[in-house]
Formats: structure tokens, C-alpha cells, sequence
């Protein structure tokens, strides 16, 4: 193991960890007891109790039949979904641009994959408690209503059969079938040559999954192969899921609201929230779980980087809607604009825009910090806060823009009027049980299966100790990067 | 005694750097010797000083400045022609911000530019001692060093492998 | 990935300065050429300036018509400079070294001639200096800031400043290798341009640093200035299928789908004229073409989701305006050219390794690329404008005039025939970039292969 850096960057900038222990360094981490890690599993599994105790006293109190309850629900849900569904995309998109320093990074993304089908159950009460697209208490000549809500369902001859349940249901599974076949052709060449060095449940879960992998040149051609295309394909999907859920739990739930710049808006800010989150956690990996000698500085570096220029992508994208709304003026537009940002939900909104914007910009903007581990994951952890708050802000506003129990029609009415803006929704007891369940429950999942599978990609690590090297050119010292085509 | 220029040519880099090395033996300063080169060598290559500089400086000043005015002309633009639009107060903020955010960032890149012409110390009204084969690949090692040392460079250089070791005329 | 051999400074220089130091003999004739083009156009616009706005076909209510098509068209060529340059410097990519100058300098000619424009369809250019920039002390009349038509000229003479000021900083070093190079009046002028350049170490260190510090300040410029042009749309009402939130970032990365595009074509055309395979080799037109897959689909997305969004209102005039763009004949054909020009030949093009490699092919799909594009902006000015919708008393369509097209064909020769005399003057790939690029190469040995390599500051 070796650390390097030279005059002009700081200790530990890169790191080489010795490629033939890397094998027996990283399954020793896996396997050994880990009290802090056995107590977060408690704690998750606490939290999610509690989230299924808020689910079954929000069942009981307000049934499944208005939608009105269910913001902080949904606002959890969408928190959990832009993480986990944005976190693979970040192996797949620097596997593309082939980056060394995406190593240490990959394995820590891709496991978010097993949190996908927890999202898919999450999923089901929120499909159940959406209203219908169509009017149901329509009738033709009725002055102020439409016979359905506008949603991007509509075609020729009314609502698509299965709209949008079932669509945007398949979209979920088709994102976690996707993720979970990354994982699996990316664990594949680590499960087996490791699975001579565990035991008991291990040992039958990894020679199963690892198949016949025996590292055959055939083989590794056609793993990088698939790995291309399935990054492609979920790369594709996770913005049309996005796009679909947005659209279907927010921009349609709000009557009049046309914005076409919501689905990259919330596409930019699940993106800017995984690789956040995924900084977090690879500080964490590297300060107290022994991985220190896997990930070097220029990680956190590289990493944040990406980080400013989401950052900065999304306060753009949000500028263009704000300012095209406040230029528009239309009552409709107006009206949104004061419930979404600057009346009911102001707090919430200016909140958002500190934690993820402001605070990681001005972390980020210096050099010197984004040289360091904990730089980064401070910015990544303001920009989870500031997702957190956007969730709320959007989710909890479209839930509750019209009074549905009061007034149904107002659901399928031209727009938002001034008079009718509600009050902000404070969350009441079983809301916040649910918040902490649902982010429990993501926990919970991916903690087990970070204590079931290596949280370093063993082979990819390996593969970059080949590549990079210190070396010298005349008189100084300089990392060297291969790139083999 | 006058301190004066002294450069010497060398056709690979590795001589150039032994040649610095040296120098720096025969307890010349650092600050006195400098490497010409056509395209710029990875920083340390020679084994050269850290060069210190403010540069980073430059456009906080300027994006300072340039948001200064920025708000300035936009606001009193609005004032000195006070027309009332779709019903928005006089001075709404919105509006300014395009103009402002373009201010800004003219007065970060124009203060940029000037921090990177006065901190490489450009223009050079004279160009002092030079060889035009540097820019064909030489790299010259240009020495100041007083009068008397200039004999003893010019052996340390021409052992380190200099092609030719030029004095001004 | 890395192909060709290293080579030596002298033959670095002796190649790349090849366009300056001895002109082919093509280049005066093609050079006047193109002049007597950009002639005949100034002609026309004495004559529109004489005889008013009335010779051209815009018409109430279709008010904009070829003039500001082709301003955001070349507005959108302006941005590929940045883009490449920029991007590819912060992201420290090795083969953008041959392709950041002649993409500056493309960004600099194109974004004056796209500022002449907006002039031209005014009708009465002097007038602009009234609205455009507060001088008027005496009579207190001041630029109206809330307009985005004011916002524009801020937007691009930043921008104009600040890459032309990029390509200066960057144009020092090189200017000394040709001070050391010529004679006479031009060892003159290029010392004085060259401020006294040394290449010492701390002027080096400053130019790596001015490189990615300008890189990073100008990116925001360059998004800004897009993003403006669309906000002269999309702040509008008036004009069903103008507003829409994301015209803004839409109009950008179209921007840099078709200006990348023009930068790979001219540095075919570059290669071709100057002999300079050994530079621009078909690796580094190969990355542009994957990196365009990338651009093209991000453009592809954001277009779908203006074009849904415009549908999902589903308010009566929107949908007139879309049915115009999509189902009625002619603007339905053309659409259909636009979509297919833009997105489906192109990309399946590029999709292939061999067509990426073949540079006819390439060609052919980046001038593609840029008819499509320039179909997109008249596709979303036009039929908006063109108000075929219910409750209107003026409801027309637009075919541009003779004066119009000459006008239009004419900023075409003169972006080439400023590259081209630009090219006469200074070397449109730089050479230092290039001469870092080949001290940095090295090679690891793996079992039995020597993979490339590059060292690596940082």
C-alpha cells in the first residue's frame, strides 16, 4: 500500500492499494465484526418500524382514498427514489468517460440497486392513493372544469389503458431490473474469486450469483460490453422515469401548472443528491471503515468537481423556470409561484435554495477544499438536505394544492387561482414517522447488503492499481495514467 | 559588480535539469536562474522553484467590482426612467439580474486577464537576452549572475551538455 | 487513446505554421470569392437601409423572420468554442489539444456575425445605439434593462470580449514562436503582439492557469448568453409555443449540438487544406463524434420535452400552433427534414466506429447536423408568429425575399472568410498545446503490451 502526492497537492491525493492483498484486504473488511455498522442496522430497523407504525395510523386515520395525506409520504418516497435511482447512473456515467478515480467510487454506487425494489414496494400506495385522470364528476357544459386533468396521458380518445399506474409502475421495475443487473455482472468476477474466503450463507449466496466466472478473456469482453449497454439503457431510463414520476405526482397534481423544465430540474437535483450522498458515504468508508489506502483525495477531488457543476446546473435550471413564470405573469403562473415559492411553502423554498445551492457552491468554489475528503462530503451532505427540502417543497405542495375532500373539482379545473392558494402543510405525528421509516427502510437495505457484498468493486480497483502509477519525468514526480484505448 | 545575463542551450531536457542542479550546487540562488522552454513542462520538471502567485485574487476583485456596477446601472436605469410595467414595483429585482450576472462575470474575466498579464509580469518592453531556437525545441537556461561568475556557469553548462552558452554583447 | 508518433518542435512548427508562412495558392482566389459574396450582401443591405424593411417578406404578424433565424443560428455555432475548449480543459481530455483554437476562434467569428443580425433587421441600425447602451445623458433616456432584447447585447459582448480575450492570452506563446520566425514588418508586428514572451516557468504556469481559469469563468458566460437569446421568446406571452421554461437550457445544448458539429467539420476542412494529418487525426474527430451521441441525445430529450409540454396544456391556440409545426403541409415536411437532419441520420451515423473514422462521412453528418438546426430556429420562430389560430384578424405565413437570402448566404462566406484570413495570421491549432501534449505521452508496460500513457499534474 502506498500513499502518494507531490509538492502541490496534500497527503494521500492518490492511493495504490497492492493489487494481489486487495482480493483478501477487502473480504477481511467485509466480513469482520463491525459494531458501529451493527448498531446503524439497529437504528435503521428501529427507524423503519416506526415508519410502518406512522403508515398504519395515516391508513386508519385518512384511508387510501385522498391523496391530500399523503405529501410527506410521497415527499420520502421521491428523496429515496432520486438517490437511489441516481446513484448507479454515477458508475455507468464515469465508466463511460473511463476515469480512473471512479474506482474506489463504483461498487458504493451500484449497491443502491438493491435498495430499487424497496422503492417499487414504496411505490404501490402512492399509485393507489392518485386520483384519477379523468373527471369523475364531469359533465359536459360544466363551466370551469375539464373532463380530465392535464397530465402527459392524454391521447386522441382520452387516458390510455393502465395511466398511470401501471406505466409508471413498469418504469420502476424496469429501473431496478436494470440496476440490479449492473450489480450483478459488476459483483460477478469479485463473488468468485472471493468465494473461497468466506463461509456459511456467504459462500452459497456468492457461488451462486458468481456462476461460471472464471475470467476468461471471452469473459471480460463481454462483461465490459454489457456493462456498456446496460449503463446506456439505465442512463435512458432513469431520465424518462423521472420525467414520468414528476409529472405524474407533482406537475399534474397542481391544476394549471405547464412546466416543461420540472423533469430536468428534478433529474438534476436526484443527480446532484446521489453523488452527494455517495461522497458522504466514501468519507465515511474512508475515515472510519478501514478504506483509507482505497481512496485517495483525488476522489473527493474529481468527484466535487461534478458536484459544483450540478450544483450550479440546477440553480440555472431553476432560475429559467422562476424567471419565465414571474416574466409570464399569468394568474395561473403567478399563483404557483407564490404557493411553490415565495408565500406557503417561503421557508421551505429559501431553505432548498441555501442548502443546494448556496452552501455547496461556496464550499466548492475553493480549490483547496475540494482537495480534501471532508469538503466534498460537507457539500454532499448539504446537497441531501437541500433534495430533502425540495422533495417537501414540490411533493408536499402538489398534494395539497387543492382541498380534494372540499372541493374535488377543483383538481380538474383551468388553473390555480389566486384566491384559492392553501397554507403550507406542517407534518403532524405519523407524517414524520413515516419520513424516518422510509429513509430508514432505505437504510436498512443498504446497509445488509453492504455487510453481505464487498463495498469495493474488488476487480475494478485491481484493474486501475495497473493502470496508474508515480513516475517520474526529468527532475519531478507525477501520477501517470494509462489509458488502454 | 554589474549582475548580467548569461544563457545557455540545451537540446534535451535532462541536460538542462543537471545543469540546474549544478548551478544550484555552485551555490547560485534559485531566484537567479530560469529555464526557457517552447511549451510548458510539467511544474517541477527542472527541479525549478515554486513560483507564488495572487492570480486567484484578481477575479473576486473584479466579479466584486463588475456586481457593483451591475446593480448600479440596472437600478438607476429604472429610476431615472420610472416606468411602471405589468404592474411591478419600479426597482423589482428579477429583471436585474441577467444584466448584473453579466457585469459580474466581465468584471471576474476582464480583472482575470489583467491578474495574469501583471502576475507573468507581461508586457516585457525588452526581451533581454534570447535565443530564437528555444522556440524550436531548446531549452535555455538563462542565468543572472554577476560578472565574475560567468566564466564558472559557463563551464558548469557546457558539462552539463549545453550546446552553445551565449553572453550579451 | 493515442495514435500517431511523437513528433519534433521543428516539425511541429514547420507544419502548423505552414498556413502563415506560405500561402497556398488557392487562397487569395477563394479568399476574394468569398469577399465578393459578403459584397454583394452589403450592397443589398444599402439598398433595404434605403428603401426600409419593405423589400424583405416579414410581414405582420410573422415580424421575425430569416434575420433572427440565422442570429440564433450562428449564435448557436458561437458556442461550440467554449464548449470544446472549456469543458474539455477543466475535464483535462488529451485529445481536445488540436481542436480548442480553431473552435475559439470559430466562436469569436461566428458571434459577430450573428451580433450583425439583429442590426441588419432593425432597419435602421444607428438606432440600436439609443436603445442598447446608456449614453444618452442629455435627453434621459436610458436602455430599458427589464427587456430581454437588452439583456441579449449584454449577454453576447460579454461573451465576445471574453473569448476573444481567452484566444488572445492564449495566442502569446505562439505569437513568440512566430516573432522568432519571421522577419521584417511581421517579426514587428508579432513582437509586439508576443508582450516579450520568454517561456519561462512562471509564464507558463500562468498560461496553464489563465487556460482553466478562464475555462471555468467563461462557461457561465456561455451558458447565460444562449439562454438569453431563448428568453427573447420565452419571456414573451404573446406567442403561443415562446413560452415555455425550457427554452433556456433547450436552446443551449442545441447550441453546442450544432456548434461542435461545425467545429468537426472545420477541422476536416483545416486538414485538409493545410495537409495537417498528423495533428487533427481521426481520433480526435472520433472522440467529437462520440461526444456528440452524447449532445445530440441530451438535445433530443429536451426537445421532447418542449414539444410535450407544449401539448400538455392542451390550450386551443397552443395546439393550432403545434398542428402547424407537426401535420400541416409544407411546415410538416419541414419539421420532419428538421428532426431527422438534427437527430436520426446523424447520430446513427455516429453510433458506427467506421463512419466516425471515414471523414466524407463525418462531413455529411455534421453539415446535417447544421441544417437541422438552422430549420429548428425557423421552425420555432415562424409558425408561432404565423398566428393561425382561433380568434385572430391577422393570420399569415412568411417565405423569405431574394434580398434575404443573399443577405443570409452572405454570413456564411464571411465566417469563412474571416477563418481563412484569420489563418493567414495566426495558427489555427495551437502549437504549444500541442508540443505539452507529446512531452507528456509515455507508456506503461503491461505483460506484453505498452499501453499509452500520460503524466499527470494533478
Amino acid at each position: 500500500m502506498a500513499e502518494h502526492s507531490n509538492g502541490r497537492s496534500p497527503a494521500g491525493m492518490w492511493v495504490f492499494p497492492q493489487a494481489d492483498q486487495i482480493t483478501a484486504q477487502v473480504m477481511e473488511r467485509t466480513t469482520r465484526r463491525c459494531k458501529p455498522h451493527t448498531i446503524a442496522l439497529v437504528v435503521a430497523a428501529l427507524l423503519a418500524a416506526l415508519g410502518v407504525v406512522g403508515f398504519l395510523f395515516r391508513v386508519a386515520a385518512d384511508g387510501l382514498d385522498n391523496y391530500n395525506a399523503w405529501g410527506y409520504y410521497m415527499a420520502a418516497f421521491s428523496f429515496v427514489f432520486m438517490v437511489t435511482s441516481g446513484a448507479p447512473l454515477a458508475t455507468a456515467a464515469f465508466r463511460f468517460t473511463k476515469s480512473h478515480w471512479r474506482r474506489p467510487l463504483s461498487r458504493v454506487a451500484e449497491l443502491f440497486a438493491v435498495v430499487g425494489v424497496l422503492n417499487l414496494l414504496l411505490f404501490i400506495p402512492m399509485v393507489i392513493v392518485l386520483p384519477a385522470i379523468e373527471n369523475p364528476t364531469f359533465v359536459p357544459g360544466m363551466e370551469g372544469e375539464m373532463a380530465a386533468r392535464r397530465a402527459i396521458w392524454l391521447g386522441s380518445s382520452g387516458v390510455p389503458f393502465g395511466a398511470p399506474a401501471l406505466w409508471d409502475i413498469l418504469g420502476l421495475v424496469a429501473l431496478a431490473v436494470t440496476s440490479m443487473a449492473i450489480l450483478w455482472l459488476s459483483l460477478m468476477p469479485d463473488l468468485a474469486q472471493s468465494r473461497d474466503r468466506v463461509s456459511g450463507f456467504r459462500r452459497t449466496i456468492y457461488g451462486l450469483l458468481a456462476g461460471s466466472w472464471h475470467g476468461t478473456k471471452r469473459q471480460w469482453i463481454q462483461h465490459k460490453a454489457g456493462m456498456m449497454l446496460l449503463g446506456g439503457f439505465y442512463f435512458m431510463m432513469v431520465v424518462f422515469v423521472h420525467f414520468l414520476i414528476v409529472s405524474d405526482f407533482a406537475m399534474s397534481l397542481i391544476p394549471g401548472w405547464k412546466d416543461s423544465i420540472l423533469p430536468p430540474l428534478y433529474t438534476l437535483i436526484a443527480f446532484q443528491n446521489a453523488l452527494g450522498l455517495l461522497l458522504v458515504i466514501l468519507f465515511i468508508l474512508r475515515k472510519w471503515g478501514g478504506y483509507q489506502e482505497y481512496i485517495g483525495i483525488s476522489l473527493f477531488w474529481s468527484a466535487s468537481k461534478i458536484l459544483l457543476g450540478l450544483t450550479l446546473l440546477w440553480t440555472y435550471h431553476l432560475f429559467a423556470f422562476f424567471i419565465t413564470f414571474w416574466y409570464g405573469r399569468l394568474e395561473v403562473e403567478e399563483s404557483i409561484l407564490r404557493y411553490l415559492m415565495f408565500e406557503s411553502y417561503a421557508p421551505v423554498f429559501w431553505a432548498n435554495v441555501i442548502f443546494s445551492f448556496f452552501v455547496p457552491f461556496f464550499i466548492l468554489l475553493w480549490n483547496p477544499v475540494r482537495k480534501t475528503a471532508w469538503g466534498p462530503a460537507l457539500a454532499g451532505l448539504s446537497a441531501l438536505v437541500g433534495g430533502f427540502l425540495f422533495s417537501i417543497r414540490i411533493f408536499v405542495g402538489s398534494f395539497n394544492a387543492v382541498d380534494f375532500k372540499e372541493f374535488p373539482g377543483e383538481l380538474y379545473s383551468l388553473g390555480l387561482t389566486r384566491a384559492r392558494i392553501q397554507d403550507a402543510v406542517i407534518p403532524d405525528l405519523w407524517d414524520i414517522f413515516m419520513v424516518v421509516g422510509i429513509i430508514g427502510a432505505a437504510a436498512l437495505v443498504y446497509l445488509a447488503a453492504a455487510k453481505l457484498f464487498p463495498v469495493m468493486s474488488i476487480w475494478e480497483v485491481k484493474e486501475g492499481a495497473m493502470y496508474q502509477r508515480m513516475g517520474k519525468l526529468f527532475r519531478g514526480e507525477y501520477m501517470i495514467l494509462a489509458k488502454p484505448e | 559588480m554589474a549582475r548580467r545575463p548569461i544563457l545557455g542551450l540545451f537540446r534535451d531536457a535532462n541536460a538542462a535539469a543537471d545543469a540546474g542542479d549544478a548551478l544550484k550546487g555552485a551555490g547560485i540562488s534559485e531566484n537567479d536562474y530560469d529555464f526557457l522552454t517552447d511549451s510548458p513542462y510539467p511544474e517541477g520538471a527542472f527541479g525549478e522553484r515554486e513560483e507564488k502567485h495572487r492570480i486567484y485574487v484578481f477575479p473576486f476583485i473584479g466579479a466584486l467590482l463588475g456586481l457593483t456596477s451591475g446593480i448600479l446601472l440596472t437600478s438607476m436605469t429604472q429610476f431615472a426612467y420610472p416606468l411602471v410595467t405589468g404592474g411591478k414595483p419600479i426597482l423589482s429585482l428579477p429583471p436585474m439580474a441577467v444584466v448584473t450576472y453579466e457585469g459580474t462575470m466581465l468584471g471576474a474575466i476582464l480583472f482575470t486577464v489583467l491578474g495574469i498579464m501583471f502576475e507573468s509580469r507581461l508586457p516585457k518592453p525588452k526581451l533581454g537576452l534570447y535565443d530564437t531556437r528555444i522556440t524550436e525545441g531548446f531549452i535555455g537556461v538563462l542565468v543572472n549572475a554577476e560578472e565574475d561568475q560567468h566564466n564558472q556557469v559557463q563551464e558548469l553548462m557546457t558539462q552539463a551538455g549545453a550546446v552553445e552558452v551565449k553572453r550579451e554583447n | 487513446m493515442q495514435e500517431g508518433r511523437i513528433l519534433t518542435a521543428t516539425e511541429v512548427n514547420r507544419d502548423l505554421l505552414r498556413s502563415i508562412l506560405d500561402t497556398p495558392r488557392w487562397f487569395w482566389p477563394v479568399v476574394m470569392a468569398l469577399g465578393l459574396v459578403v459584397l454583394a450582401a452589403a450592397i443589398v443591405i444599402g439598398v433595404m437601409i434605403n428603401r426600409g424593411l419593405g423589400i424583405t417578406n416579414l410581414n405582420r404578424p410573422v415580424v421575425w423572420g430569416f434575420f433572427i433565424t440565422n442570429f440564433v443560428f450562428w449564435i448557436g455555432i458561437s458556442h461550440a468554442g467554449v464548449m470544446l475548449s472549456a469543458i474539455l480543459r477543466l475535464a483535462k481530455a488529451e485529445w481536445r489539444r488540436p481542436a480548442t483554437r480553431a473552435a475559439e476562434v470559430l466562436t469569436i467569428f461566428s458571434l459577430m456575425t450573428a451580433m450583425t443580425m439583429p442590426i441588419i433587421h432593425t432597419g435602421r441600425p444607428w438606432r440600436i445605439m439609443y436603445w442598447a447602451f446608456p449614453y444618452d445623458f442629455a435627453r434621459g433616456i436610458w436602455p430599458n434593462i427589464r427587456t430581454p432584447l437588452i439583456w441579449d447585447p449584454s449577454a453576447i459582448l460579454t461573451y465576445l470580449t471574453s473569448s476573444s480575450l481567452f484566444v488572445l492570452i492564449a495566442l502569446i506563446p505562439d505569437f513568440a514562436v512566430l516573432r522568432d520566425r519571421t522577419t521584417g514588418i511581421s517579426h514587428q508586428v508579432y513582437s509586439m503582439l508576443s508582450l516579450g514572451w520568454q517561456g519561462n516557468p512562471r509564464q507558463w504556469k500562468l498560461q496553464i492557469i489563465s487556460g482553466v481559469l478562464l475555462s471555468a469563468l467563461i462557461l457561465p458566460v456561455f451558458v447565460s448568453v444562449h439562454s438569453i437569446v431563448s428568453w427573447d421568446f420565452g419571456m414573451a406571452m404573446a406567442v403561443k409555443s415562446w413560452h415555455s421554461t425550457i427554452f433556456a437550457p433547450y436552446f443551449v445544448v442545441g447550441a453546442v449540438h450544432s456548434g461542435v458539429s461545425a467545429v468537426a467539420f472545420v477541422l476536416i476542412l483545416l486538414r485538409k487544406a493545410y495537409g495537417w494529418q498528423a495533428y487533427i487525426r481521426h481520433e480526435h474527430i472520433d472522440a467529437l463524434g462520440r461526444l456528440l451521441v452524447v449532445v445530440a441525445t441530451g438535445w433530443f430529450y429536451f426537445f421532447s420535452m418542449e414539444v410535450i409540454f407544449g401539448i400538455y396544456g392542451r390550450e386551443a391556440d397552443e395546439i393550432a400552433v403545434r398542428t402547424l409545426q407537426f401535420i400541416q403541409w409544407p411546415v410538416s415536411a419541414w419539421t420532419m427534414v428538421f428532426v431527422i437532419t438534427t437527430y436520426f441520420i446523424p447520430v446513427s451515423i455516429w453510433l458506427s466506429r467506421y463512419c466516425r473514422r471515414n471523414l466524407w462521412i463525418m462531413s455529411f453528418a455534421c453539415i446535417s447536423v447544421n441544417i437541422g438546426m438552422w430549420l429548428e430556429r425557423f421552425l420555432i420562430i415562424v409558425p408561432g408568429l404565423a398566428n393561425r389560430q382561433v380568434f385572430t384578424f391577422s393570420w399569415n405565413m412568411y417565405s423569405p425575399s431574394i434580398p434575404e437570402i443573399i443577405i443570409i448566404s452572405a454570413t456564411f462566406a464571411l465566417v469563412a472568410m474571416f477563418m481563412l484570413l484569420f489563418s493567414r495570421a495566426i495558427p489555427l491549432v495551437p502549437l504549444y498545446d500541442i508540443k505539452e501534449g507529446d512531452i507528456l505521452k509515455t507508456e506503461i508496460q503491461i505483460g506484453r503490451r505498452a499501453v499509452p500513457a500520460v503524466y499527470r499534474e494533478d
